[in-house]
This record gives structure tokens, C-alpha cells and sequence, in this order.
């Protein structure tokens, strides 16, 4: 029986990890609520994220602002160029739904063998944004990139929603998930909303890789994990609002590293779509029903 | 074809409905290219052969996921969970458990139907995205669990020294019987599809797959069949990693990781989806077309990504074949209106 | 006892009442027909009489059973079957075939029989076959048995729909609209499929907009407005009925203006 110290332990880290499936999971709905559209490849963005980062940061000794910063614009980059390249084509043509998801789980396939073939496949990582730690309170330790983690993930959705509720940017994308057809009818350049939510939910999921790497490590195939963790997080939070989503990825991140202490760390992943597919199963329409309906 | 015996009645029923889908001729064509193929392949050996021989074992997976995502038009992103158990089966059960491989195949196919039962209850409920990420997610939970149930698995290291296919002292080990022995698996493949595809349950499968509530006001009791489907897919898939593991001898998690997804998604989408014989002549031309390229390992799994996803952008009304997967996004009918 | 009892049968969507506390007895044999303007609520009520919407609130009983709340097949297997307003053919499959699915409900054998093919299974496939044709040439597609079904014209679209319905042998056939989007020979044909498979003993519930139709052949009429029964009685009655006339001609006037 795993002691309490444990137990709270896990909660703490939980709520890191969860925080950042959190970021992962309003990615999804970002890009979801533009378009109808679930971006199976949105694991890779937080690979790459990582993966960026540690080059710059490591490889050519770049400042971690700098790297961090240039890490997420090329990711964003890559987030726009899929949908330029694969999404878009696709989504005007009106291709059925099963046709999309296999695309871009193709492009997670394709990305994760071009990040072997230039980058090698050995995992990595780089050390916590701020040396020293971890931070000791009675028996728990909190590693101060929790800290960095629940500062960044709090600012991002404050961004977030501040950019949806003041920006005309913004507020046009909320009309685009709104009501595509009206929308477009209306003036708002629903092409131009696509390529920004894929911009945007790169960017996000970019953030999250850079965040959590210090804490575990990043190579090549922590993408699909990552993906389905995020949207599972979307499930839970309901494909709504950032924040609930946030609270979906905290919420499974504590059941899942809870679950890590009972049951080892290996099959973390194997717990999440555990409680995935429990939920499937007694939620079949997604735990927030309406909205989520449509997923 | 026996199976269209039943067909003589009418007199202008053309040819044999559905074995090669609307490509006809062509696809007829294609056919004898194949043939012609084989045989070159035969005479010539070397490395074709096993080209050949893991082209057969896709078909075989392949031809089952037709059932699931051709005839009843459900898409399932997890059937490489049933290849990895049919796989990891045959392994342990002839290696751990000295059971002659055939059996384990057996054993291991029942294993892979009862998963399958069990899982595609529940799961088969759900549509559109949480089906695609739920059946997703059963792959992705295979493949952690054959890397992290070491014991059983031996992990990333993979599962070597797995005994050819044979019958009490006869073992397939050349290589040349190996592709004979492999086609014949799936030449009766294709008949059990072919002969299930042209008969009540497959007209149900199929009516599914453009209408459901067309196909429950007639009586079709829709959950069960999507589970026969998926369940027949599952037993296939079970089949096709079973001999994967007596013919290449050695199997690891990245075998029936994502890319066996994207390689057979290529596969179907390539060979015309819904047909009989589409699946396996996919599954032999989209083998064949890496080794044109003279690309190996990496590459290979880099040129299937790019080719599929050529292909959805470019070609996506040959997806139109998945009637039931093609209605637009959006537009999901509502039942009954 | 009639065929179809229905009681206080509701439904409520958010902030609309799309059927409201419908009561309706469809006595065996009869030829019956809803009618009603756009939006009424008639669509509605066919989706909850067949299984696809639960009703809010209500009573169904077929037959003497109650079958509220159970699901589509269930419903189809007692013998009540339905067509759609809007038709769901099933597209890869051939004028014939799409029969012959019909035909799901008085068949029997899966994939053990599929593949064994015993001589039962053999005789019932030929069986069907045979069935679907002649079912075709009872509705006039004979002609066009081994097309593909999405290609032909949306007419025959509807016929095809009634033939398939036809085959699975209901007790109660439900058609919505069926006539809808038929030109003026097309429809006079669907009119004496629909009599003539009456009067062979199946019982109709019929949706339709064209009046001179519905009160030349039904027997029976109930109108439904803003999801209310306000009428019921031979077409002889409706015609005359001043709430209908109001409701159902003011509207088409005012379509038309
Ligand atoms: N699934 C649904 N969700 C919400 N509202 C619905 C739904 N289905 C129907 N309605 C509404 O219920 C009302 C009745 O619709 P219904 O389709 O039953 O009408 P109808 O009499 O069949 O009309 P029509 O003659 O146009 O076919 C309409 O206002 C419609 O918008
Ligand atoms: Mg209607």
C-alpha cells in the first residue's frame, strides 16, 4: 500500500503533467471548434517542441528564452504548413471525416520519421528552467518547473481567452465555431481562421513540449501519448471552454499519476486510455454531452 | 464462382458483382500484372521473396479491415492491436509453451475474437471521432503493454526464435514454400470475403455502411453486425501477425505499432476499399512500390506516409468507395428525417 | 382494437413542442394519411412511432404491445416498417440488392450459412432473388434491377424506397412523403402501389403534402399543426373541417402568394 506521502507526491506531479495535457487539450479544441476537425497529429507538435528546444538549447547554446521563443514560432510554422499543405485541400473538398484523421495520423507518422532521420532517435532532455530545487515541504517535493509549468499554463489561457473575447481576430474564430456558413457569409476570411487555429494550437502544443521535457525526457514517439492524453483532456473538459479543458487535463493527470504509484510508471499511458475507454463507455457521448456530440 | 451460383436466375447480373469494384477491366488487368509478377518473383528469389511474403501477410490483415471499413464503413485506427495478439500469441505459445504452431495460431485467433467481443461491445457505440480515437487508443494500449509486460514480451527487444509454420514434421522453412503457403492463406481469405461479401450478412454489412437508419427500419440489428465485422477484422488481423511471427521468425512492438496503421490504411485506400480483391492487390502493389524506389527501413515508412497522404489530398473521391465514412464532415444525417 | 394505439404522444426539443399529447388509433387495414404544414411536427411523429426518437412522453402500442422505447429493429421485426423523407438508399449496392436486404427480416442464416452454403440457404438466396424482381416489377423498376442504386433518378428513388419497405412484409407501413418531388405520372403510379398493396392487407400511415392525393386515396386523415392534432375524420370531414381549412389552406395560400 503506497504511503501517503506518496499519494500526495503523485498529486502533485499529476497536476504538472495534467496542466500540460491541459494545453495539449485546448489545442484540440482550438483547431475542433475552427473546423470540425480533431488533429490526431497534435502530439507531434509537443514533440517537436521539445525536440527544438533542446537543439537550440543544448546543441547551439542558445539562450532558453530564445530557443523556447524560436522553438514555438517554427512549430506554429509546421502547424500552418499541414494545414496549408494536407488540411486545407482536404477540408475544401469536403472529404469525409475518417479521411482527415487517417491524414493526419499520417503526418505524425511522417514528422516522427524525419525527426529520427535528422535528429536521431535517442530520448532527451534538458534541465529544469530554474537550477536548484526541488522545493521541499515536509516530505513533498515540488520541482520548481511545476511552478514554471502552473505560471505559463495559467498565462496562456488568460491569453487565450483574452484573445478570443477582445481581439476581432479572435472573436472572428469564435463566430467561425460558431457557425461556419454564417460566418463566412458575414465577411470573416474562414480559411485565414483555419490556417490561425492550426497556428495557434501549434504554438500551444508546442509550449506544453518545451514545459514538461525538463521533468521527463522527449524523443521522437512521446507525440501519439501525448496526443491522446490531450484529448482525452478535451473529452473530459468538453471540447467547450480553455479553461475547462485545463481542469480535464488536471483532472487526468492526478487519476493518472495516482494510478502510477498503485500500478508503476510504464503503463501510464495504458491507464489513460484506460479511463478513456470508460468513460467512452458510460459517457458515449463524450462526459459534456451536447457540444461534445459532435466530436 | 460457386458463390454465384444463385445469380443464373437473373440474366444480366454483370460478372461477378463487387469482386473488383467499379475498376472492372482494369482492375482485371491489374490482376494478371500480378499473376505475372508472382512469377517473376518466384523464378528470380532473393529479397522479392520476402517482399512478396510480407505482402501476402497485409493482404491478409488487410482483406479482414475490409470488412470493417469497406463493407460496414466503420473506421477503425486499432486493428493492429488483434495483428500484435495474434503475433505475440503464436509467439509465447510456441516458444513458452511448445504448442505446434498451427495450434497457436488457432489459440491465438480465438484469443484475438473474445478481445475483440469484449472491447468492440462497448466501443462500437460511439461514432464519428471518439470511435476513431477510442479504436486508436486500443492500438496505442497494445503497443505499451508489449513494450512494458516484459516478462511476457520482452519489451523493445522483441520476440525472437519463433518456429516456422508447419504440421507435425513438416516445417514450411523454404522460402519459396513459405510464399506458396502464405497465398493459399489468403486465396481462402478472399473466398471467405467474396463468399460472406455476396450473401444476407454482407448485404447487411453493406447497407450499414451507406444507411443506417435505412438499414434499422428494415430490421437489421445494426450493433451486432458492426460487431461481427469488427470482430471478423480482429480475427484476420489475429491471423495475419500470427504468421508474421512463424515467417520472419522475430517480432517486436514497432512491428504492429502505428505504422502498421498507416501501411494498411495505404494498402486498402490504394487497392479500392470495399471490393473483394482491392485489399489484397493493394496490399501487393503498395509492397512492391518501396522496393521500385530502392528504399529501405526509414524510408519506406516515410514513402507511405507520402503516398497516402498524396493520395487523400489528391485523389479523395477514390475514398468515395467508403460510402458509409463519406458523407462530409458536418452533414451527418439525422436519423429519420 | 386498433392496430396502432398512440396516446398523449410528446415530444419537446429545447423550447419547442414538436408533438403535443397526439392521440391516434390506425384500425387494421386501414389506409391512413397524416397531413399537415411544413414544421407541424409529422416527421416527428413518425421517428417516435418507429423507434428513432425517444418520446418525451407518451404511449405506443402495435398490435396490442406496447413498444415505446424500443429500438428501430425491434419495431421493424413486429412488422412495423417505415420509408424516409428524405431517402436512405443504400448506395453501393444495386437497384436489386437494396430488395433484397429488405428482405432481411424473413430470411435467416450468417456468416456459418454464408460460408457452408447448405441447400436451405442456397434455395432461400435464390428465393430472395427471385422476390426482389418481382417486387421491382410490382413498383415498375424492373427494368433498372442491376443498376446502381444511387444512380437512378430521384423518382425511382422513392419507389425503390417502397419496394424495400414491401419486402421486409410490414403489418404497418409508414411512408413520409413519399410522393414528394414526383411528377404528376410518377405519383399516380405511387398512388396505386400504395392502394393496391392496401388493399392486399397491409395497413398504411402515410404522410403527404398533396391534398388532391390524400383525400382521393386515404380512407382516413388526421391533421397536425404546430405539433397538434386538430383534426381527425374521412377526407369528406377534413375538407369541410373550418380549422383545417385555416391552418393548412391558409398556409399553402400564403406559400403561394
Ligand atoms: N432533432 C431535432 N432537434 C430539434 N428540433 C427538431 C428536430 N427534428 C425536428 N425538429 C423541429 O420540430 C418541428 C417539427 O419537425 P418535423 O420534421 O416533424 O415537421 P414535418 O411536419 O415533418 O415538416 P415537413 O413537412 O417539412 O417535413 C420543426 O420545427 C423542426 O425544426
Ligand atoms: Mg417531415
Amino acid at each position: 500500500m503506497p504511503s501517503l506521502v506518496e499519494l500526495v507526491q503523485s498529486l502533485v506531479n499529476g497536476v504538472g503533467i495534467g496542466l500540460v495535457y491541459g494545453l495539449i487539450a485546448i489545442g484540440f479544441c482550438v483547431i475542433y471548434n475552427a473546423s470540425g476537425i480533431v488533429n490526431f497529429a497534435q502530439g507531434v507538435f509537443v514533440m517537436l517542441g521539445g525536440m527544438f528546444t533542446h537543439a537550440m538549447l543544448i546543441k547551439l547554446g542558445w539562450p532558453l528564452a530564445v530557443s523556447a521563443l524560436v522553438s514555438i514560432v517554427a512549430v506554429a510554422g509546421i502547424g500552418v504548413l499541414v494545414q496549408l499543405a494536407i488540411v486545407r485541400p482536404m477540408w475544401n473538398r469536403k472529404a469525409p471525416l475518417f479521411a482527415i484523421i487517417l491524414a493526419t495520423l499520417a503526418v505524425q507518422l511522417l514528422i516522427e520519421q524525419i525527426v529520427i532521420l535528422t535528429m536521431g532517435d535517442q530520448p532527451r532532455t534538458y534541465p529544469d528552467f530554474t537550477p536548484g530545487g526541488p522545493l521541499k515541504i515536509g516530505d513533498i517535493a515540488i520541482s520548481y518547473q511545476l511552478f514554471w509549468i502552473l505560471g505559463c499554463g495559467a498565462l496562456m489561457v488568460l491569453l487565450l481567452t483574452l484573445f478570443f473575447n477582445r481581439t476581432r481576430a479572435g472573436r472572428a474564430l469564435r463566430a467561425c465555431s460558431q457557425n461556419r456558413e454564417a460566418a463566412a457569409l458575414l465577411g470573416v476570411p474562414v480559411d485565414a481562421m483555419l490556417m490561425l487555429s492550426f497556428a495557434l494550437s501549434a504554438a500551444l502544443g508546442a509550449a506544453a513540449g518545451i514545459l514538461i521535457t525538463p521533468t521527463q525526457y522527449t524523443a521522437y514517439g512521446v507525440g501519439a501519448p501525448f496526443g491522446t492524453n490531450g484529448f482525452i483532456a478535451a473529452i473530459i473538459g468538453g471540447f467547450g471552454s480553455a479553461p475547462a479543458a485545463l481542469l480535464g487535463g488536471v483532472l487526468l493527470g492526478v487519476v493518472q499519476s495516482g494510478a502510477i504509484v498503485v500500478v508503476g510508471a510504464g503503463y501510464k499511458n495504458v491507464v489513460a486510455l484506460t479511463i478513456l475507454l470508460v468513460v467512452l463507455l458510460f459517457f458515449p457521448q463524450g462526459i459534456f454531452g451536447g457540444r461534445g456530440k459532435k466530436a | 464462382m460457386t458463390s454465384h451460383a444463385s445469380t443464373s436466375t437473373s440474366p444480366v447480373r454483370r460478372g461477378a458483382p463487387g469482386w473488383l469494384g467499379r475498376t472492372g477491366y482494369v482492375g482485371l488487368g491489374g490482376a494478371v500484372l500480378i499473376a505475372l509478377l508472382f512469377g517473376f518473383v518466384f523464378v528470380k528469389g532473393g529479397y522479392l521473396l520476402t517482399v512478396m511474403q510480407l505482402a501476402m501477410i497485409y493482404g491478409v490483415f488487410c482483406v479482414g479491415l475490409n470488412f470493417f471499413m469497406g463493407y460496414t464503413g466503420q473506421a477503425s485506427f486499432g486493428q493492429n492491436a488483434f495483428a500484435a495478439i495474434g503475433g505475440y500469441g503464436s509467439a509465447i505459445l510456441c516458444v513458452e509453451y511448445g504448442l505446434p504452431p498451427v495450434l497457436a495460431l488457432l489459440v491465438a485467433m480465438a484469443i484475438a475474437g473474445v478481445a475483440a467481443v469484449v472491447v468492440g461491445w462497448p466501443t462500437l457505440r460511439l461514432r464519428g471521432h471518439y470511435l476513431a480515437m477510442a479504436t486508436f487508443a486500443l492500438g496505442l494500449i497494445t503497443y505499451d503493454v508489449s513494450v512494458q509486460w516484459e516478462s511476457l514480451t520482452k519489451g523493445y527487444m522483441g520476440y525472437a526464435g519463433i518456429p516456422p509454420l508447419g504440421i507435425g514434421p513438416f516445417e514450411v522453412e523454404d522460402e519459396r514454400a513459405k510464399l506458396v503457403c502464405l497465398m493459399v492463406i489468403l486465396v481462402f481469405g478472399l473466398w471467405v470475403s467474396g463468399r460472406l461479401r455476396n450473401s444476407r450478412f454482407g448485404r447487411a454489412l453493406r447497407a450499414i455502411s451507406t444507411s443506417e437508419p435505412g438499414a434499422a427500419a428494415l430490421g437489421i440489428r445494426i450493433p451486432y453486425y458492426k460487431l461481427a465485422a469488427f470482430v471478423i477484422a480482429a480475427l484476420y488481423a489475429s491471423v495475419a501477425g500470427s504468421l508474421f511471427a512463424h515467417v520472419v521468425g522475430f517480432i517486436s512492438p514497432e512491428v504492429f505499432g502505428l505504422q502498421m496503421v498507416v501501411v494498411t490504411f495505404t494498402m486498402l485506400y490504394v487497392g479500392g476499399i470495399g471490393t473483394v480483391l482491392g485489399p489484397a492487390i493493394g496490399a501487393i502493389v503498395a509492397s512492391l512500390l518501396p522496393e521500385i524506389v530502392r528504399s529501405t527501413g526509414r524510408f519506406q515508412d516515410i514513402a507511405y506516409a507520402l503516398l497516402l497522404l498524396g493520395l487523400l489530398v489528391y485523389a479523395p473521391k477514390g475514398l468515395s468507395a467508403l460510402s458509409g465514412l463519406g458523407r462530409p464532415r458536418a452533414a451527418e444525417p439525422k436519423p429519420g428525417s | 382494437m386498433a392496430l396502432l394505439e398512440v396516446r398523449r404522444l410528446t415530444k419537446r426539443f429545447a423550447g419547442l413542442t414538436a408533438n403535443n399529447s397526439i392521440d391516434l388509433d390506425v384500425p387494421e387495414g386501414c389506409l391512413f394519411a397524416v397531413i399537415g404544414p411544413n414544421g407541424a411536427g409529422k416527421t416527428t411523429f413518425f421517428n417516435m412511432i418507429s423507434g428513432f426518437m425517444p418520446p418525451t412522453d407518451g404511449t405506443i402500442a402495435f398490435a396490442g404491445e406496447t413498444i415505446t422505447g424500443l429500438r428501430q429493429d425491434r419495431i421493424a421485426a413486429k412488422g412495423l416498417v417505415r420509408t424516409f423523407q428524405l431517402v436512405q438508399l443504400f448506395k453501393g449496392l444495386t437497384v436489386a440488392e437494396n430488395v433484397e436486404v429488405g428482405f432481411h427480416l424473413a430470411t435467416r442464416g450468417g456468416v456459418a450459412a454464408a460460408l457452408a452454403r447448405p441447400s436451405w440457404f442456397r434455395r432461400q438466396e435464390a428465393d430472395v432473388h427471385a422476390r426482389a424482381r418481382e417486387l421491382l416489377g410490382f413498383v415498375g423498376l424492373a427494368g433498372v434491377a442491376d443498376q446502381d442504386a444511387e444512380l437512378l433518378p430521384y423518382g425511382q428513388q422513392r419507389l425503390l424506397e417502397v419496394a424495400r419497405a414491401l419486402a421486409a412484409k410490414p403489418r404497418l407501413l409508414l411512408l413520409d412523403e413519399p410522393a414528394a418531388g414526383l411528377n404528376a405520372h410518377e405519383t399516380d403510379a405511387l398512388a396505386e402501389v400504395v392502394q393496391e398493396l392496401n388493399r392486399k392487407g397491409t395497413t398504411v400511415l402515410l404522410i403527404e403534402h398533396d391534398m388532391a392525393l390524400v383525400t382521393r386515396i386515404a380512407h382516413r386523415i388526421a391533421v397536425l399543426d404546430f405539433g397538434c392534432k386538430i383534426a381527425e375524420g374521412t377526407p369528406d370531414e377534413i375538407k369541410r373541417h373550418p380549422d383545417v381549412i385555416a391552418a393548412y389552406l391558409g398556409t399553402e395560400e400564403a406559400a403561394h402568394a
